[in-house]
């Protein structure tokens, strides 16, 4: 029971983790929490069901269709919206201002175009795979592997490449990075395209697990919660901290009552934030220079 | 000798405050040129002009026979323009070495593809760059610290850190922003001898701003004096040195016997 519980939560957290390492990569390079970030992957998971529902496309196809447009909306929001107040040298609260109100327009506009029923993934079969004691259906399984792969790739990528390094040197310092000719531009977009694309992937996956709907990507605030917990700006961190609470999710689900899950979830964040507001793995606050 | 550098009538106005004003450099290849005057002067805004942070309402900017007047501040980096900074501006949370092989990003033409397939091609711009980040650490004395956080180590080494950076970008002018702060006279003085190294080892032209008048009498062939946005002298050192109006800037009037 409890192995068993311990598997749903990691296939959970694993997918508020693809959203959360989106929330800690924005906040490093640009300091601020894009509350956006929800709505793209509601846009993912969106694009993925009409390609399947009304334009008949394979189910991997949409899937890929999905996420491409979720990475290109989260692009667009960055260039039409927080560039141009970065360029002003407008107060950070403003990007979260402009964020907050992005994350309306989307959902409003998703109920307009695609109504606000709830819409439901056809054709996916629910086979449930047996690994000793364990039974993981087919769905939890796939966004296990699939979001676990990702986060790896990601996590290597930022550690352990020269883009990476760029992204680190920026979040770091962006003004110092510009003059040691690092186009500081070209990685916040790379990272809002990125950040955008495993947006996307979770909302798909959240889709597939229950369904698509205009205001699904409240989820987000999960995740939200999840990098604070790590330490916001921290990649692994938000990892970790998506799998502490999709773990404790479905404990207190299973041993509680799912009416205490958000409950337990939003304590947490109290706590963290009065008891160890750098979180987990948490960034330093740098001192001035 | 060629001119690497040349600046006419550039201006900069902060709402009222005219923080440059009709500012002319002509600055030939080799030379070491200091901008000197009180605080508030203009010389750090007249460093983040030529590096494209800020952009001029009037003037140009040439180097290399290019106008590089309002191009981003990455790309006028990479034609070649080092700078260090007044108030130490590392990646404080990167290694030493990964502060020198952030500049030197540049050289690198590989891909991510080609960075996750590991290749040949990979491997060997990869190598060759840590060698000369580490060539460079060891230029200024840090080779043994190359692993260290660039926050943990020493104001000094820091300071020197940013040298090895700035040295990174392959620069052919190399901009220094008070690289003697809070450094004793002798200090200043190993300053002075390590300046004149690597101007000679990498055939550096260089502008350097410095308060401390024996740094830029050391070192500079040329040096302007600025007070109020405003260029009041220039010259040798020695001559700067006894201009009424140089005097007067930094004194007071009373003190011009």
């Amino acid at each position: 029971m409890f192995i068993q519980q311990l598997a749903n939560g990691i296939s959970v957290g694993g997918i508020y983790a693809l959203m959360a390492t989106g929330y800690a990569l924005i906040y490093s390079l640009l300091g601020f929490s894009n509350w956006a970030h929800g709505e793209v992957a509601m846009i993912g998971a969106y694009i993925a069901i009409i390609s399947v529902l009304n334009a008949k496309f394979p189910l991997p196809i949409a899937i890929i269709i999905g996420i491409i447009i979720a990475g290109v909306f989260s692009f667009i929001n960055e260039k039409i919206a927080y560039k141009r107040i970065r360029d002003n040298k407008s107060p950070t609260m403003f990007l979260m201002i402009a964020a907050m109100g992005l994350s309306t327009t989307y959902q409003n506009a998703a109920t307009n175009i695609f109504g606000a029923k709830f819409k439901i993934f056809p054709g996916l079969f629910a086979v449930a795979f047996h690994i000793g004691k364990i039974t993981i259906g087919s769905l939890d399984l796939i966004s296990l592997i699939v979001s676990l792969v990702s986060l790896v790739v990601l996590d290597i990528t930022i550690n352990h490449t020269k883009v990476g390094l760029g992204i680190r040197s920026v979040a770091s310092n962006s003004y110092t990075a510009s003059l040691m000719g690092i186009n500081v531009d070209r990685y916040i977009s790379l990272v809002f395209l990125v950040a955008g694309m495993y947006a996307g992937c979770a909302g798909i996956l959240l889709g597939m697990k229950y369904t698509v709907y205009p205001t699904m990507g409240n989820v987000a605030l999960k995740a939200f919660i999840s990098s604070v917990l790590g330490g916001l700006g921290s990649v692994r961190g938000a990892i970790i901290g998506a799998l502490v609470i999709g773990i404790m999710e479905t404990m207190v689900t299973a041993y509680l009552s799912s009416g205490l899950r958000d409950l337990f979830t939003f304590m947490l964040l109290v706590i963290i934030l009065l008891v160890k507001p750098s979180g987990l793995m948490g960034v330093h606050v740098e001192e001035k220079a | 000798m060629n001119e690497i550098l040349k600046i006419e009538k550039l201006s900069k106005y902060f709402g009222g405050v005219k923080a440059v004003h009709n500012f002319n450099l002509s600055l030939q290849e080799g030379k070491i040129h200091g901008l000197i005057g009180p605080n508030g002067a203009g010389k750090t805004t007249i460093f983040n002009l030529i590096t494209g942070i800020y952009k001029p309402m009037d003037g140009n900017i040439i180097f290399c026979n290019q106008d590089i007047t309002g191009k981003k501040p990455y790309s006028i980096a990479r034609l070649g323009i080092g700078r260090t900074f007044q108030n130490i501006k590392l990646f404080a949370n990167l290694t030493a070495l990964q502060n020198v092989i952030i500049a030197g990003n540049q050289d690198i033409t590989y891909n991510l593809l080609e960075s996750f397939l590991r290749t040949v091609k990979f491997r060997k711009e990869e190598k060759s760059l840590r060698e000369k980040a580490m060539m460079l650490l060891e230029t200024v004395g840090l080779a043994d610290m190359a692993d260290k956080m660039a926050s943990n180590l020493p104001y000094g080494h820091q300071r020197k850190l940013e040298i090895a950076r700035a040295l990174a970008l392959n620069p052919r002018l190399l901009l220094l922003d008070e690289p003697a702060a809070g450094m004793n006279t002798e200090e200043s003085k190993e300053l002075v001898t390590f300046i004149y190294d690597i101007k000679e080892r990498f055939n550096l032209t260089i502008l350097i701003i410095e308060h401390h008048m024996d740094v830029i009498s050391n070192l500079c062939d040329e040096c302007t004096v600025l007070n109020f946005g405003e260029t009041i002298c220039r010259g040798c050192p020695s001559t700067v040195k006894r201009d009424r109006l140089v005097i007067e800037a930094y004194l007071g009037e009373e003190y011009v016997c």
